[in-house]
């Protein structure tokens, strides 16, 4: 019986799962590519969106390239659909690991989630329900991928909408035992908690106290949309006020970890967005450079939004 | 939960289905804590579903968008998308049945003129030709190729022991417009008048990342094709002269002037 409390990760592993803390970063996006391949970036590091690149031999693989080149790389998945009761995608884990060797990146990440079912991919990161018997089916297959990979997976707690009344089991101690399971590494994504925490009424802070810090890897920073009744995972907006706690909470409490801001919808100017991302140097020394959280209807919010996928301009 | 994202109809009918098909009420499944009931939460999932599909939809027919508008091109893309849900891990492939999709769907056997009915012809064409450009963008072209150590000369057509090949980006297209010039001006934010019916042929290629799309000639369209595998020029040229009505000599003449301009546009390359 799983306990709804922090679960302790086996000792004789290494703290990150033995990877390092690469710093500040921002995600690689088609709006940023003249700009980064005509100047040196004021960031330490970059996270790609696997499936952007997978079968991607155009000007965005050079871009790719030249980025390898000079920073640490991260590869960020979205259809891994490590819950789905599907077979494992055999043919995306050739290509996952094909993008890998040129990649080299410092570690594969993707989200506790499914994205489809009986052969469909809906596109979104859809939550699952939190029992034993999940439990043991994800982490059959996280074993299994990471065996195929040759590393650690390192898996996102996703912004969540609803929660299955099956679950039994709370959605921080299911990531802890999981990562107790299988060794996996923890993508901490601050952002999708305060909006799951708001959606669903739990405690953030408890959340962020409960995982496992030092399988924590890496921890996402983004802005929400406040659609009156419920938060939107939009991550289209300045990180606010609530986040920033949240964040400097996850850093003390990891010690200091890889962190990234994911903006990807009416994504701004690269200086701008380095902008954004150094106030999480201020929210280190105790101040709070929040923005207020934009409201908006229901309607027009998209969760997980793709925009950054859909810019198919040449040179 | 699949059910209710991807089935046809509003959020009553999607639950209603999922009832009749499993025995399951959103209100047995979700629970509705905050005083934010399941059909609420559901929502978000539903409608975020189509709206996302449909900004990528959008994204990658920008042109057949400009054309037909903004509600009908919506209105199809979104029937698109629940008549055939994507299969793919990535998102680039969710367009790729889209011009099959309108040129099914498209009205048959209704009593319109000539040109009108023609016209129906132009949306599924605009998005095949579309889709056909999305694709050299992300495919793999010749930008890794080893540098040429030779221009491509005129004379190089003479050359019995050299072997050309198309590009493996090279798309060829046989059209029943000539949409190249409008695909140009519509990229320039233009909004041209759509071209009267005949028949086009165009290749896309791309060369040093840039993607170049030309209208060009039977013969050319013929010659192409029979590059899609290694040969010397004079097989190709017969094939050209052959399926085009022209005198070989004449073809023979025209592919010397224009392979150069052919490798420069990365319709073709030096076989290995």
């Amino acid at each position: 019986m799983i306990h709804d409390s922090t679960v302790e990760v086996r000792a004789s592993r290494p703290p990150r799962r033995g990877l390092p803390n690469l710093g500040l970063g921002v995600g690689l996006r088609n709006q940023h590519f003249s700009y980064l391949m005509n100047h040196d970036p004021d960031v330490e590091w970059f996270e790609i969106i696997s499936e952007n690149f997978i079968d991607n031999f155009g000007y965005a693989r050079r871009v790719l390239e030249h980025v390898v080149s000079i920073r640490p790389v991260v590869m960020h998945g979205v259809s891994l659909s490590i819950g789905s009761t599907d077979p494992v995608n055999w043919d995306y884990l050739d290509k996952l690991k094909a993008l890998a060797k040129f990649v080299r990146p410092a570690w594969i990440s993707d989200h506790l989630c499914w994205t489809g079912v009986a052969g469909v991919n809906t596109h979104d990161l859809l939550p699952l329900p939190f029992t034993e018997e999940s439990l043991r089916h994800v982490a059959g297959r996280v074993r299994q991928v990471q065996e195929f990979l040759e590393r650690p997976l390192v898996l996102e707690n996703p912004s969540s909408y609803l929660e299955f009344k099956e679950s039994t089991i709370a959605e921080w101690t299911f990531l802890s035992e999981l990562a107790s399971e299988t060794g996996c590494g923890l993508l901490l994504d601050v952002n999708n908690v305060y909006v799951s925490a708001y959606n669903h009424g739990f405690d953030a802070e408890h959340y962020i106290r409960s995982v496992p810090h030092d399988a924590v890897v890496q921890i996402h920073l983004a802005g929400p949309t406040d659609c009156g009744r419920f938060l939107v995972d939009t991550h289209d907006q300045p990180v606010p006020a609530r986040v920033w706690e949240l964040y400097r909470l996850a850093q003390e409490l990891t010690g200091g970890v890889s962190t990234l801001l994911e903006w990807d919808s009416n994504i701004p100017d690269f200086p701008e967005l380095v902008v954004e991302l150094r106030k999480a140097e201020a929210a280190l020394r105790g101040e709070n450079p929040g923005a207020p959280i934009r409201q908006s209807d229901a309607a027009s919010a998209v969760s997980n939004p793709v925009d950054f996928q859909l810019v198919t301009s040449d040179v | 939960m699949k059910t209710v994202i991807v089935e046809r109809g509003d959020l009553r009918e999607k639950l209603d289905v999922a009832e009749r098909r499993h025995g399951l009420r959103a209100e047995d499944v979700v629970a509705g804590t905050r005083g934010l009931p399941a059909r609420e939460r559901l929502a978000v999932y539903t409608g975020g579903y189509v709206l996302r599909l449909l900004e990528c939809m959008r994204a990658d027919f920008p042109v057949l968008r400009g054309f037909v508008g903004d509600s009908v091109f919506d209105a199809f893309a979104k029937a698109y998308v629940i008549t055939m849900p994507p299969d793919s891990y990535s998102l680039y492939d969710l367009g790729a049945n889209f011009p099959r999709f309108l040129e099914e769907t498209k009205p048959k056997n209704c009593e319109l003129d000539a040109d009108m009915s023609a016209m129906l012809d132009l949306p599924p064409e605009l998005a095949r030709i579309e889709r056909a450009r999305a694709e050299v963008l992300r495919t793999r072209g010749t930008e890794d190729d080893p540098p040429a150590v030779e221009h491509v000369s005129p004379f190089a057509v003479f050359g019995e022991e050299r072997m050309v090949q198309v590009t493996p980006c090279l798309r060829l297209l046989e059209t029943k417009f000539p949409l190249v010039d409008f695909l140009k001006s519509s990229d320039l934010g233009e909004r041209p008048e759509p071209p009267a019916p005949r028949t086009s042929f165009v290749a896309i290629g791309r060369s040093n990342y840039r993607v170049h799309m030309e209208e060009i000639s039977d013969w050319q369209f013929a010659f192409l094709r029979a590059c899609e595998n290694p040969t010397s020029t004079y097989p190709a040229v017969r094939v050209a002269a052959l399926e085009s009505g022209k005198d070989p000599g004449q073809v023979l003449a025209d592919v010397a002037v224009w392979l150069p301009v052919a490798f420069e546009l990365g319709f073709l390359r030096w076989a290995v």
